[in-house]
């Protein structure tokens, strides 16, 4: 036994009030074995993580109750079963980094971008083994990024954080943390902020590493993909108590607690799917031909244009009236431009964009006053997709008083309440303002105001991405119907394939501004053509049954 | 994950809900309180006029009949504010346009009907109170005009607070011998005056040149950011200075010109703020919406952007208080008119140190600029939502 | 970056000349203008004097012609590159030549001339003010983070938002008015740079009997380390005794030592006052400020006692002189400075030190004031730097009015007496030559912002 988590509650003192973040936990990991914490935003299982390695400001945190017992290997070989929680900020220490090391979700930041990330790993090793000189110190760091495959290992190790990619960043900090042979390596929603193509590999490495080394692992994740792939047991977390635990495999299939069981079935991949009506009309609503949308990069003294970043580099879609297509891609494949552009909030450079058969691509304002009206857009961020000064109420009612829908403020108020009951808000939410709801409701308010002015085409951009999975079921299945009720075009921009299995009718696939791959959603993914398809496909972590 | 189950509240109101809540910002404010109550109330505080003399029998009042057009306009705009602000039922934009128009009804009428007499002898009543010709006299509080140089009494100086035996000089008198108290108090006058008006004249020229480069870009964007450049890279004294020195010292162009010199902070900040709020999705959602460019530039960015401009104008205030203060004390401010900074220049002559004269123009101007400065702080803290959690 | 330099240098050349249009234009504008006339109106002249007097500076400064033209002779002059003026000043040649700013009306000398006396002496204030305005704004300001909330973080809190209202002349008059007057302590000279007996001085300061400077060194030495051992050895409780007894006896005698006296109340009023801010002093944990500035009190006990007991003859020194001249301005030219930087250091410290890196680093053990001075510290010199390029302007301005209330010929007062003067080609110089400052501290920041910070880069 390396960690045996007994009891752990952890409270947060902040000026305004007192939660109760974590609530008797108890888990076990062993040597080389890896165990993974699940929940949704808000279940305390980073705090839990952060509560192990102490990392929880001194001032605002606290432990009414429970230990945490660590097998400490000290220097000599002498193994000491301690309590993390009695431990002196010195002991502590010795202990992180060197015994147990934790990686984080975003590896920009996680990383100091004033030093080399060869500076960074050698701090730690001169840390925690002060016999090493400053030349060994780098040959071992140059080895660590081996180890972790990043290519040309001994010129990354002099470069600064901002200049490698994601993945890079994050086998750099996963190289940080393995560098001194820890026992324990927890993992905070480690690939949570990455490509799937990457996450993939990352998953991978780490498997490979702890196989090499021994060490366990504790992996916080919300997804279920990944906790089918790399887990051998694991606990589920609600509202900072575990509600279930035991062996992955036997929990994923069989699950008994209520919660548990909700959060798998809002799986997209688990979801039932509905009887699709055929839609009432094939009728063609957007139409986008060879569409290009360069922006100039300009160099040197007088800021001439040296070359183009070609976001979308000749594209051609249809989407039909009742259809919902995806497009899918990796971070920086083009696909958010693309949307954009069919909507004209980025002027495509190039190409043609066709609504319901009028050429819309360089239409002067006031012309696209009604094409406006027929195009609509929700966005992902939550956060920022409304605008916190104005209420709800306002916010619906605009739209429609910029296009002369209802006669008078009473039936236009009469049509917002219908909206927002047809997105399962109440009507009493018209009164209250955006900071007052939840992710969830703040999308469905989204959705409502794209539905205020009748739309017949909807571009969604990642509209669940931000979401938990039990809120994102909800949502997709809002637009189901509201497609069925409306007969909607949607284009539905997303990175997440079991969406896409869900979802939609077609599937476009995209890389580098290009469509790569396109077709009926089961043919794509039943039988994938394109090779940067099938490797896509291929890194999606699948929950198996 | 609702953060507050409030009731609704907009967002302006929360915020100076929160400013208010902090001691530093009551502070100010009370400051600033009663320094507004001097201002509009100066003639009833400190006056040479008494406010009633009962001469054989008859009554009259000096004071209401030497009271000047601007006095009266300002008591009148003074009332009118306070009384409006209580009138909930019209919308802030209508009460504001309302405020406006009657302020300048009332400025228009008072000037057109109140005339002063032109000739004013301060040392008349206190020569008719020595030989014991009123019944009685109500006098204000401190029975001294900021121009009443004394000349009855001689040819008075500087003098320490509470010097003389017969008059009460609570703060001293000046070189001129003018009550110190008295020009303190009509001083405020001045020194709120300049700092609301010239600051507001940058805030506008600002925000409308800042929001112009922010929202356009390209070549707008170009020559505006040259512009601030320019005028941020005079030092502001500099070109206060020449611009007072050669056109002569008038209060309404004082305020124009610190007004001028000022405003490519704010133009700055808006711009900041409009680039990043052209990128935020209900922005893009109101574009998409087709709503039209006035309401997405005054409903959806203004509103949220006007956050810093705020803060940046509480210190503004302050920095223009300060600006005139500076020129006066340089000798280059208005001329005859009671000034806080000019009062400070003749604390130290001739390596003579006059106390009062720095203590109390130069405590009235710490005070006021700290007032400001408080504002602006809990202001900002308020609106940041780092420092809003606290950890 | 190379480019990126010469595109800023190129670019400061429109805005140079934006600059003298705006200045020149308000010249020009202002009623009476820039002409002749108002220049020799004051003057009692016979008529055909003025009159010569007027086609003299007509000709010398073409002041009989339009705005415009006046500015494009100006900036021809100015400019290396220009037409030669011959002696009928008719515009002959053109190619590279001196460039020449003119003669000052005022002065009746060339204005490079009197730059090159004033200038030097403006640089060396606001040179001097930046690294101290630094030093103590990054101490205070470090420390006030990384003990958010305590007692050190709330009481400069306030005092340095005290400190930034007090505007600079109040503080200028308060401090000549009380410490270099004759009514009170004339511990400091009232104005100037320099004593003229000083120009005679040897350059360091002389004492005539050797015994003498070993005793004030001897004493010095004992101060600093009685007071520094005190400071670290003595509980709380008896340092803020100890310190607030020393401030008491010191305000005590300061208040006997004023002409006039004060009066029982004035007395007991500056004796709590200073017992109030020696037992500020004595009871804060801040352990390397209070040592250092116990430490100073030591120094100044041992120094007063010394010379009390010396006996031979003491030379001031041209450095000292120097140094205790500058004392007062810089003073008051920096603690506005310090106070600004002072906030701006705390909240981008706090904000670094709950930064993702910083978590990163204690989560792989590295402690935490190596947390805060090797990873923190130098992510939050950052905003400190894009802030220094403004501090540069604001000292420029504060100058006008120390100079003016110190008399220290620099070129802020210059500046004041060339407007006063309507001195047209003096004011265009200081223009051009502070504008140019300006400018150049706006580039040098944004330089060293690239250098400090890898994430930017200019290309």
């Amino acid at each position: 036994m390396l960690l045996k988590v007994e009891q752990l509650s952890t409270h947060l003192n902040t000026r305004a009030k007192r939660v109760k973040a974590v609530e008797d936990v108890s888990f076990e990991i062993d040597r080389g074995e890896t165990f993974c914490l699940v929940g949704e935003s808000g279940s305390g299982k980073s705090i839990t993580a952060l509560s192990i390695m102490q990392l929880l400001p001194a001032d605002i945190c606290s432990h009414p109750s429970g230990r945490i017992l660590f097998d400490h290997r000290h220097d000599d070989g002498r193994i000491e079963s301690v309590d993390i929680l009695q431990q002196s900020e010195s002991s502590l220490q010795t202990i992180r980094g060197a015994r147990i090391a934790m990686i984080f979700q975003e590896p920009m930041t996680s990383l100091n971008p004033v030093f080399t990330i060869g500076e960074q790993i050698t701090e730690a090793l001169q840390l925690h083994r002060p016999e090493t000189s400053l030349r060994e110190a780098r040959e071992r760091a140059i080895d660590a990024l081996r180890q972790v495959q990043i290519p040309s290992p001994e010129l990354k190790v002099d470069e600064f954080p901002h200049r490698l990619s994601g993945g890079q960043r994050q086998r750099a900090m996963i190289a940080m943390a393995m560098a001194c042979e820890p026992d324990l390596l927890i993992a905070d929603e480690p690939t949570t902020a990455l490509d799937v193509t990457v996450q993939a590999e990352i998953l991978r490495l780490m498997k490979e590493l702890q196989t090499k080394t021994g060490a366990g692992i504790l992996l916080i994740t919300h997804d279920f993909g990944v906790v089918a792939q790399m887990a051998d047991r694991l606990a589920v977390m609600q509202h900072g108590r575990i509600v279930e635990s035991g062996p992955a495999s036997q929990l994923i299939r069989q699950p008994q607690h209520p919660y548990t069981q909700k959060l798998l079935a809002s799986l997209p991949e688990n979801l039932p799917k509905a009887d699709r009506k055929s839609s009432k009309s094939a009728k063609v609503v957007v139409e986008v031909q060879n569409l290009e949308v360069h922006f100039p990069v300009k160099k040197g003294l007088f800021r001439r244009t040296v070359d183009h970043v070609r976001a979308v580099d000749g594209v051609d879609l249809t989407v039909k009236a009742g259809q919902i297509l995806a497009l899918v891609g990796e971070s920086g494949c083009g696909k958010t431009t693309l949307g954009r552009a069919i909507l004209r909030l980025t002027e495509p450079t190039g190409g043609k964009v066709m609504f319901e058969g009028t050429d819309i691509t360089a239409m002067q304002r006031r012309h696209m006053q009604s094409f406006r009206r027929s195009m609509q857009v929700v966005f992902q961020d939550p956060l920022s997709s409304l605008n916190p000064r104005l209420t709800i109420a306002t916010a619906l009612i605009e739209p429609m008083q910029a296009h002369g829908i209802g006669a008078d403020k009473d039936e236009r108020i009469a049509r917002a309440e219908q909206l927002l009951q047809q997105v399962q808000l109440t009507a009493d939410s018209l009164w209250r303002y955006p900071h007052q709801f939840s992710g969830g409701q703040r999308q469905r308010i989204g959705i409502a105001r794209a539905l205020s002015v009748d739309p017949t085409f909807i571009v969604c951009d990642e509209v669940t991405s931000a979401l938990d999975v039990s809120v994102q079921a909800e949502i997709l299945q809002l637009l189901l119907e509201l497609r069925d009720e409306r007969d909607l075009a949607l284009l539905f921009i997303t990175h997440n394939i079991g969406v896409v299995e869900y979802l939609s009718d077609e599937m476009a696939v995209m890389l580098d501004g290009r469509i790569v791959e396109r077709g009926k959603t089961a043919d794509v993914i039943s039988s994938p053509q394109a090779d940067y398809t099938k490797k896509l496909l291929a890194a999606v972590p699948r929950v198996k049954f | 994950m609702a953060d507050s189950i409030d009731p609704s509240q907009g967002f302006a109101r929360r915020v100076l809900r929160d400013t208010f809540a902090r001691t530093s910002a009551r502070i100010g404010l009370a400051w600033i309180t009663l320094l507004l109550l001097f201002a509009v109330f100066a003639p009833f505080l400190a006056n040479s006029h008494p406010l009633l003399i009962s001469q054989g029998g008859q009554l009259s009042s000096p004071l209401l009949a030497h009271l000047s057009p601007g006095d009266v306009a300002l008591l009148g705009a003074f009332l009118l504010g306070v009384g409006l602000a209580f009138v909930s039922k019209l919308s802030w934009i209508k009460r504001i346009a309302l405020y406006v128009i009657a302020v300048l009804a009332i400025s228009i009428t008072a000037n057109l009907f109140i005339t002063p007499p032109k000739l004013t002898i301060y040392e008349q009543y206190r020569e008719a109170q020595k030989i014991e010709r009123y019944d009685w006299v109500i006098r204000a509080p401190i029975p001294y005009s900021p121009r009443d140089y004394q000349r009855d009494e001689g040819d008075t100086g500087l003098e320490q607070p509470l010097a003389a035996e017969q008059r009460r000089h609570w703060m001293g008198t000046e070189a001129n011998g003018a009550d110190l108290f008295s020009r303190m108090i009509h001083a405020s006058r001045i020194a709120l005056g300049i700092g609301f008006v010239a600051t507001g004249i940058a805030m506008f020229i600002g925000v409308i040149i800042g929001g112009l480069m922010g929202y356009f870009s390209g070549w707008v964007d170009m020559v505006g950011m040259r512009l601030v450049e320019i005028f941020e890279a005079v030092p502001t004294l500099f070109l206060l200075l020449t611009f007072v020195a050669f056109f002569g010292r008038s209060l309404y162009i004082m305020m124009v010109i610190i007004g001028i010199t000022s405003w490519s902070g704010y133009a700055r900040y808006i711009r900041a703020e409009f680039l990043r709020l052209r990128q935020q999705e209900y922005v893009q959602a109101a574009i998409a919406c087709g709503l039209p460019l006035r309401s997405i530039l005054f409903r959806h960015m203004l509103p949220n952007g006007i956050a810093p401009i705020l803060v940046a104008a509480s210190f503004g205030v302050a920095s223009a208080i300060l600006a005139e203060a500076v020129l006066s004390f340089l000798g280059l401010g208005l001329v005859d008119e009671p000034s806080w900074g000019q009062m400070l220049n003749q604390a130290v002559q001739s390596s003579s140190f006059y106390w009062w004269m720095a203590f109390f123009p130069g405590g009235a101007i710490f005070f006021t600029v700290f007032a400001y400065n408080l504002m602006g702080e809990a202001l900002r803290d308020a609106i940041d939502p780092h420092t809003h959690n606290g950890g | 970056m190379q480019s990126y330099i010469l595109r800023r240098l190129l670019l400061m050349i429109p805005t140079l000349l934006g600059i003298t249009v705006v200045v020149f234009s308000v010249m020009a504008a202002a009623p009476g203008g820039i002409s002749a006339q108002s220049l020799i109106e004051g003057q009692n002249l016979e008529p055909a004097a003025k009159r010569a007097m007027e086609e003299y500076y007509n000709r010398r400064y073409g002041l009989n012609q339009p705005a415009p033209v006046q500015y494009l002779l100006w900036l021809n002059n100015i400019s290396p590159l220009g037409f030669e003026l011959n002696q009928d000043n008719e515009l002959v040649d053109f190619g590279f030549k001196g460039s020449d700013l003119g003669t000052s009306f005022l002065y009746g000398r060339s204005v490079s001339e009197l730059l090159a006396e004033r200038v030097p002496i403006t640089v060396l204030l606001n040179l001097l003010s930046i690294p101290i305005i630094y030093l103590i704004s990054i101490t205070i300001g470090v420390y006030a983070a990384t003990h958010r909330g305590k007692m050190f973080d709330t009481g400069t809190g306030i005092t340095m938002m005290a400190l930034w209202s007090v505007p600079t002349m109040l503080a200028g008059v308060l401090l000549i008015g009380f410490f270099a007057s004759e009514q009170y302590w004339r511990w400091f000279p009232t104005g100037g740079l320099s004593e003229r007996s000083a120009q005679d001085m040897p350059f360091l300061p002389h004492w005539s009997d050797w015994g003498d400077i070993a005793v004030l060194f001897a004493l010095m030495a004992a101060g600093v380390v009685l007071f520094s051992q005190l400071s670290l050895r003595l509980a709380r409780r008896p340092r803020v005794v100890l310190m607030a007894i020393i401030g008491a006896a010191l305000a005590y005698w300061m208040a006997v030592s004023v002409a006039g006296g004060f009066g029982i109340g004035g007395t007991v009023l500056m004796m709590l006052t200073l017992a109030g801010v020696g037992s500020a002093i004595g009871v804060t944990d801040f352990q390397g400020l209070r040592t250092f500035l116990m430490g100073f009190t030591g120094v100044v006990v041992a120094t007063v006692l010394a010379f009390g007991v010396m006996q031979g003859e003491f030379v001031r020194g041209f450095l000292f002189d120097r140094l205790w001249h500058l004392a007062l301005p810089l003073l008051c030219l920096t603690y506005t400075g310090f106070a600004f930087l002072a906030k701006l250091t705390r909240s981008s410290v706090l904000e670094n030190l709950q930064a993702d890196y910083a978590r990163t680093a204690r989560a792989k053990g590295v402690g935490e004031s190596d947390v805060l001075w090797q990873h923190v510290f130098r992510n939050s010199l950052i905003p400190l730097i894009t802030v220094s390029a403004s501090l540069i302007p604001s000292l420029l301005a504060g100058s006008v009015i120390v100079e003016s209330i110190f008399s220290i010929d620099g070129m802020g007062k210059l500046a004041v007496e060339a407007v006063q003067g309507r001195d047209r080609e003096m004011v265009l110089s200081i223009t051009l030559i502070s504008g140019l400052l300006t400018l150049v501290s706006y580039i040098l920041a944004d330089v060293l912002y690239a250098l400090v910070d890898p994430r930017v880069s200019y290309d």
